[in-house]
């Protein structure tokens, strides 16, 4: 966090305020933990070292965007922090609880961190409906009725009551991303990942997948985003972590990162981008 | 084939005539299962309570046949000044009473046969799935999975049988066991080729299902792992249900192999299909009839485990797996909504 300059924080914590008091979810007692730390993660496969020394803190209600060059470390980051992939050092804790201790179970804790993929993997042999229920069934243990009832408001939320029956090859690549996010959802996840979740979408159909997000902004869900869409970025992160070559190279609010960086390197990465 | 829904076996023999094709097939179908079923309903029920002509026997007599090919036997047939040689009706006649003569052997033989298959293929497939995940997911353990493979799918058939009947002890504990021989339970030869054919068919197997564990996505199997379930979970509820619907194609196929190769049990005395057919083909001398009625009967069985296999590949099938109706890409057949997803 070394990177961040006090008025910065300032100007972050305000504008979160702002949101919580729309949600309603303001807790004093939270507020002073952030609920997602991360220590000085290092992993590298091979001889390639793709995380170097990565801290970063997300309190709740917070909406971090992670912006950098492909193959600056930002899906590897998202993977470490529900242990997909393991970590080589470095510690990352969710509230009170250590994600990276080896008497953690990774399986309890995924359920916490719910994740988003660019690829979206929703099963291929299951319905809209089955893909959230299988989660709720097998690892919550819930009752088929249960399970489908949470799967069906979770399906209304994002928009797609009336594709439930349809299995993924039968729906759009926006519609499957929804889904994908439902799935997430369903877990009761304190934190959502999203990995490049519209990457693999045309822009017509990124804005309907940027619409469940921003809705998730608005209820107040704690969220670290990896995105290009810089539009999502201005409009809803709370800060936003610029990477590069496995480090953090700049952390601040929006405005700030996008309008002023402090970084030569940061600045020539965001001309880089308005120029595609 | 322009047929929206293409049927298996009715389908290819339908080709140009596709009204003839699907009736004969099906004609043959129930003529080929009617009396399967009608032979052993009269050999296992009735036989016992004393109605029909009993178990094994005809039900026709073979003696018109036999007197019809013995009028054409040497005969010519004279139409206006062509001379035509009769000879052939009287194999054809000759043919029809052997038929009618060896038809409840082959039909006794064709249920050892399918009961041979049926059960070696599915306990082999209940080894074959855990063996074909450990090779696939087993990381450190992979060569145990590895060399079960090899070794079987290295070694012949009717020599793993031999090791089986002749070189373990196995056929004196199994023939020791009370119930073995009595009654419906066969005999302990029947046992030990259905204990080598699951173990040979569950190595055939675990590499079918290996190629469809394979071709489903990695990150089907993370996105399950990513909700909280561990990886065996992962693996029993998102990627077998996938792989057994990939692997039925490759899956038929190991079951047809097997039809055919559940002759060898009859070189360990199993009265199988095979076994009955030679028994009588060695004491008669009429290898050529003999045989080739064998093979319609493996036909029909062969023909009939294709189709259904083809039926159950379409039941489970779900839209954007695997591909039950053929490619559509790339064919003047290629529909409009096809055309729509892969633009």
């Amino acid at each position: 966090m070394s990177e961040r300059n006090p008025d910065d924080a300032g100007g972050r914590i305000e504008s979160k305020r702002e949101r919580e008091s729309v949600a309603g979810t303001a807790d004093a007692e939270r507020e002073t933990e952030p609920l997602l730390r991360i220590e000085d993660l290092w992993k590298s496969y091979g001889n390639e070292e793709v995380l170097r020394g990565v801290s970063l803190e997300v309190d709740r209600g917070d909406v971090e965007v992670l912006v950098g060059p492909s193959g600056s470390g930002k899906s590897t980051l998202l993977r470490c922090l529900n242990r997909l992939t393991e970590v080589d050092s470095g510690h990352v804790y969710l509230g009170e609880t250590e994600v990276t201790g080896p008497d953690t179970d990774p399986n309890a804790i995924r359920q916490q961190i719910g994740m988003v993929f660019q690829d979206i993997n929703l099963f291929t042999h299951l319905t809209a409906r089955q893909n959230i229920t299988l989660g709720l069934r097998k690892v919550r243990g819930q009752s088929k009725a249960e399970a489908r009832r949470r799967a069906d408001s979770e399906l209304d939320r994002v928009g797609l009551l009336a594709q439930a029956g349809s299995y993924p090859a039968q729906l759009s690549g926006g519609q499957k991303q929804r889904v994908g996010i439902a799935r997430a959802l369903a877990m009761d996840p304190e934190v959502m990942l999203f990995d490049e979740p519209t990457s693999a979408l045309d822009p017509e159909l990124s804005n309907e997948v940027l619409e469940v997000m921003s809705q998730l902004v608005a209820e107040g869900m704690t969220m670290v985003v990896v995105t290009h869409e810089m539009r999502f970025a201005r409009g809803g992160a709370t800060g936003i972590t610029f990477l590069d070559e496995g480090k953090v190279i700049e952390h601040g609010p929006p405005d700030q990162i996008f309008d002023d960086p402090e970084r030569e390197r940061t600045a020539r990465f965001f001309q880089s981008i308005r120029h595609e | 084939m322009s047929d929206s829904s293409p049927d298996g076996v009715r389908d290819r023999l339908g080709g140009s005539s596709r009204r003839i094709g699907p009736v004969l097939a099906v004609l043959a179908g129930v003529a080929f299962w009617g009396w399967l079923l009608t032979r052993w309903f009269n050999d296992w029920v009735l036989a016992r309570v004393g109605v029909g002509p009993g178990a094994g026997e005809n039900y026709l007599s073979p003696a018109p046949f036999e007197a019809a090919a013995e009028t054409f036997e040497g005969t010519v047939a004279t139409v206006g000044p062509v001379r035509l040689p009769m000879n052939w009706l009287a194999t054809l006649f000759d043919g029809v009473a052997l038929a009618i003569d060896i038809a409840p052997i082959l039909a006794d033989g064709a249920w050892n046969t399918i009961v041979l298959t049926g059960v070696s293929i599915v306990l082999g497939l209940f080894i074959a799935v855990p063996i074909a995940v450990l090779r696939v997911y087993g990381g450190p353990f992979r060569w145990i999975a590895l060399a079960y493979t090899e070794l079987i799918r290295g070694t012949p058939l009717l020599a793993q049988l031999f090791v089986l009947y002749y070189g373990l002890p196995l056929a004196v504990w199994i023939n020791d066991l009370e119930m073995v021989g009595r009654g419906f339970v066969p005999e302990y030869a029947f046992w030990i080729a259905i204990i080598g054919f699951t173990i040979n068919g569950s190595a055939y197997q675990t590499e079918y299902i290996r190629g469809a564990l394979e071709s489903v996505d990695e990150g089907q199997l993370t996105a399950a792992r990513a909700i909280g379930m561990t990886r065996l979970e992962g693996i029993r509820h998102v990627v077998l249900p996938q792989t057994l619907r990939y692997g039925i194609p490759a899956w038929t196929n190991e079951l047809v192999y097997l039809i055919k190769y559940s002759s060898l049990a009859g070189f360990i005395t199993v009265p199988e299909l095979y076994y009955r057919a030679s028994r009588v083909a060695s004491s008669t001398f009429e290898y050529t009839p003999i045989f080739t009625l064998l093979a319609l009967v493996y036909l029909g069985l062969v023909l009939t485990a294709t189709d259904a296999m083809g039926r159950l590949e379409r039941r489970v099938a779900i839209p954007g797996l695997g591909q039950v109706g053929g490619r559509q890409q790339g064919t003047s057949k290629e529909t409009r909504t096809d055309a729509d997803e892969t633009a």
